[in-house]
């Protein structure tokens, strides 16, 4: 159902802004750029593109708006007839056709030129052929512009019309103008229908929606009706006739009794008369108003004939429906809607007439029990006396007596928390965690045992035989101790003999000799070249020097020592110590001088050598270059000591801050770089 | 609560001190202070650094193995609580103590004593005592030092003794010096 989807229609375009939307369209989704050096082949698809490009926007667009629009056969006759009311039927299957008319025209254009566009030969050709295609398209557009106007205008006004729903439950109040058919609707529902003093203020149908019953309804508000033939109405009054003919709805005829609407009731009455027709099937109610001004009694005789027989009529349609036979007091009512007074009885009427009509008809129609099923609960009937209670199987039984008892005990128990209460609460009363400690005695439970003794862990030392183990321990070192003693004891034994301690001090001594004259080679081998042994720098590695060793030692270096020299012979520095050897055998006496001389001798020698002499075993080539490697120390150590610097590593600034370069002014310029 | 030891210098943490690193691959290291913890950062190994309890067991200036250090052993389960047994605990914790402080004792005293006779040549005995009293070290005892000296002189007699002459003279004392005897010259002949 189309219904509600009027508020959906696409916005139409004019005739001019179709054109514009479609060729920018075109202009911004197609190639733009081509050249006359293209093959022809793709100078011909450009245009060919560009051509049924624009056939298909229009196509496209054409469509939604054909498609949008409703057809007025298919949707419910109440809106096809107000539409046709509103709008003429013609002219609007005119005016959809006029477009569909064209977007059939766009397409034969578009077909033709790509066929012409397939031969043309040059880019002009091609060119001018797209032009005029597209030309010729947007020329059918401007002849349907009136349509477009039209088809806008309807759109916008459909757009606005009330959105009834013909199937549900629906009130209908209908009248002569100015009767308090806005006004009640005013009152009974949250509609705000203008209320004026003069006739045809409602202009057009409107909704409002009231409850009754947990059910909601619609209540439409007509314009007035006038007395007329039916060819004569306007088509303000067709909406409301045309709102009666379709709507399946209750039906409230506004009567005004005080005649301050301007038409005696007897014009009223031929109003009604005129369109009873149109009451067939529908719960009608006449509805006395302003009942303020004149009420139903007070009037005049042959308005009051003229009302029962409204109200006859009415009574026929009750009669016709439903077949209960009741009183008038649901077909006639009064009230004032200005003084509120009845006003919710005759809603109330309404509603109730409606719905025992609609459930009636319900019941009469095919899909009665459908509806039946859903209230409807079968108990089925005992067909004998028998007892037949559920079957449990035994473990659950027996499982739930368990839990039961369960629960029992757990409610007899006194919990630590009962406890705790019964002794203060949470900050007075702590609870005792030790009290359920299983242990072999139980006065043992409330001991307090250290854990660190002495700085050991108690734990670690635990052990059930440690006293055996102390024992043992103990034992051990009885023992040892014992073997002190004995030490002790024995002490006045055997000393060492003074050739023995001679022996010992002798060795100490070169112990302590050889550490020392390793720990002057360990610290100065940084700083003085390590020289090897076959040089022989300090003279240390003499044959005489290796006799008086071994002689010390206890052996007969004679032989030794002819070996060695027997090796070296002719060598100027062999003579010289032959010399020195020479003078050695003369005597003991001078023996020992000699020994020293020569020691002495030998380390004066090793000391006092020229500055640039190259000892063979340091690396130089010449003395030259020893000498060049001299000067150059000197010199890098030369600024340092100008910088009294101990060294290289040496950056002790002595005054971080010094005065004179820190304060004073300057006699010219600034002084803000210091 | 537990008294930890200390990762790097061995020392024990006491509760509410030092740092507790706990590394990725879950490993926990202890410090009982932040020197060990800066020198821990520093990736310095305890082995080497001279003050810590690894570097003296490693080169052997404390006592590493010993019977008294089998009494104290980590127990990963705790064990239910006897009166009795843990009575006798308490008492043997002294007794063990004692014994093993003893035990490092003689074994400080007979490390130094080796070491310091070193810068010494006093071989007699009173003198070596009094001397160690001088220097304000523990004192051996008489019977040690002899030991020692005794050791000393026959593993190094070799020192001042050619062993082919300690063949012929087996006894501990320094030998006969050899008279070392001179070839005659071309230039002592001439200066004769």
């Amino acid at each position: 159902m189309v219904q509600y989807n009027f508020k959906k229609i696409t916005v139409v375009p004019t005739g001019k802004e179709f054109i514009d939307i479609i060729l920018s369209r075109t202009q911004r989704r197609t190639p733009t750029q081509v050249h006359k050096g293209y093959a022809i082949s793709r100078l011909r698809q450009f245009y060919m593109r560009k051509v049924k490009f624009t056939q298909q926007n229009f196509h496209e667009k054409l469509s939604t708006i054909i498609d949008d629009f409703p057809r007025l056969n298919d949707i419910h006759p109440f809106y096809g007839d107000l539409l046709h009311v509103l709008y003429n039927k013609d002219h609007y299957k005119l005016a959809l056709g006029q477009i569909n008319t064209a977007r059939n025209l766009i397409g034969k254009i578009a077909k033709d030129y790509v066929r012409l566009l397939k031969y043309g030969d040059s880019l002009y050709r091609c060119k001018s052929l797209k032009v005029a295609a597209l030309g010729r398209m947007c020329t059918v557009i401007k002849r349907v512009t009136p349509s477009l106007a039209y088809l806008e205008q309807i759109r916008q006004h459909m757009a606005r019309l009330p959105s009834i729903d013909p199937n549900t439950r629906t009130v209908l109040i209908c009248g002569y103008p100015n009767v308090g058919k806005s006004s009640f609707m005013n009152k009974i529902t949250r509609a705000d229908v203008d209320v004026q003093p003069y006739a045809f203020t409602t202009k057009s149908l409107f909704v409002g929606h009231t409850d009754y019953k947990y059910l909601r309804y619609q209540v439409i508000d007509t314009p007035g009706i006038l007395d007329r033939p039916f060819e004569d109405r306007n088509i303000i009054e067709m909406c409301s006739i045309t709102a009666l003919a379709h709507l399946r709805a209750a039906v409230l005829f506004f009567l005004d009794i005080s005649g301050s609407c301007g038409y005696s009731i007897a014009q009223q009455a031929a109003l009604f008369d005129s369109i009873k027709s149109l009451f067939m099937n529908k719960p009608l109610i006449i509805v006395c108003n302003k009942t303020d001004l004149q009420a139903l009694e007070g009037l005049s005789e042959d308005d009051t004939k003229l009302v029962m027989e409204m109200k006859a009529e009415a009574m026929k349609t009750l009669v016709g429906q439903g077949g209960e036979a009741t009183d008038g007091s649901n077909v006639l009512l009064t009230m004032s809607t200005l003084t509120e007074e009845g006003v919710i009885a005759v809603k109330n009427a309404a509603c109730e007439r409606l719905l025992d009509q609609r459930v009636e008809q319900k019941m009469k129609s095919k899909k009665l029990n459908d509806c039946l099923n859903r209230f409807h609960v079968a108990i089925p009937k005992p067909r004998d006396q028998k007892e037949r209670p559920p079957c449990i199987p035994q473990a659950v039984l027996e499982a739930k007596a368990k839990q039961a008892e369960e629960d029992a005990e757990k409610e007899k128990r006194k919990l630590e928390r009962d406890l705790e209460n019964e002794n203060g609460g949470a900050g007075v009363y702590s609870a005792s965690l030790k009290k359920r400690y299983i242990l072999a005695h139980d006065e043992w439970k409330e001991d307090i045992i250290p854990e660190i003794l002495d700085g050991h862990n108690v734990a670690d030392f635990l052990d059930p035989d440690i006293l055996m183990r102390l024992e043992e321990l103990e034992r051990e070192e009885g023992a040892l101790q014992g073997l002190e003693e004995d030490d002790d004891f024995e002490m006045d034994g055997a000393e060492l003999t003074p050739e023995e301690q001679a022996a010992l001090a002798e060795i100490r001594k070169k112990k302590s000799l050889l550490i020392q004259q390793h720990r002057i080679k360990k610290s100065t081998a940084e700083s003085r070249p390590t020289v090897p042994r076959k040089f022989d720098k300090d003279k240390q590695f003499t044959s005489e020097r290796m006799g008086r060793q071994l002689s010390s030692l206890g052996l007969d270096p004679s032989m030794a020592i002819n070996r060695a020299r027997s090796k070296s012979r002719g060598r100027k520095r062999e003579r010289s110590s032959d010399r020195v050897d020479s003078m050695d055998v003369d005597g003991d006496q001078q023996n020992k001088k000699m020994r020293l001389k020569s020691r002495s001798m030998s380390r004066s020698r090793s000391k006092s050598r020229p500055p640039g002499e190259v000892v063979p075993g340091e690396g130089f080539k010449d003395s030259a270059q020893k000498k060049k490697a001299i000067k150059i120390a000197k010199s890098s150590s030369k600024n340092r000591n100008k910088e009294a610097r101990r060294g290289e590593a040496d950056r002790v600034i002595p005054t971080l801050k010094p005065k004179h370069l820190f304060s004073g002014k300057r006699s010219t310029g600034k002084t803000d770089r210091r | 609560m537990r008294l930890e030891k200390c990762w790097f210098c061995s020392s024990t943490i006491y509760p509410g001190h030092g740092i507790q690193y706990v590394r990725n691959d879950a490993k926990i290291f202890r410090f009982c202070r932040s020197k060990c913890h800066k020198n821990f950062k520093m990736k310095r190994n305890p082995r080497k650094v001279k003050w810590t309890k690894a570097y003296r067991r490693l080169h052997g200036k404390d006592m590493t193995q010993d019977s008294t250090f089998e009494f104290e052993r980590k127990r990963n389960r705790p064990e239910r609580y006897d009166r009795n047994v843990t009575e006798n605990t308490l008492k043997a914790i002294k007794k063990i103590d004692k014994v093993r402080v003893d035990r490092e004792h003689r074994h400080h005293t007979k490390r130094l004593t080796f070491s310091s006779l070193y810068c010494c040549n006093i071989c007699d005995l009173d003198q070596l005592l009094t001397c160690f009293e001088k220097m304000d070290r523990m004192k051996p005892k008489k019977a040690q030092l002899r030991r020692e000296a005794e050791k000393e002189l026959e593993q190094s007699i070799s020192m001042v003794k050619a062993p082919a002459a300690q063949q012929q003279d087996p006894s501990l004392t320094l030998p006969i010096k050899v008279k070392v005897s001179k070839p005659e010259t071309v230039e002592n002949r001439m200066e004769e």
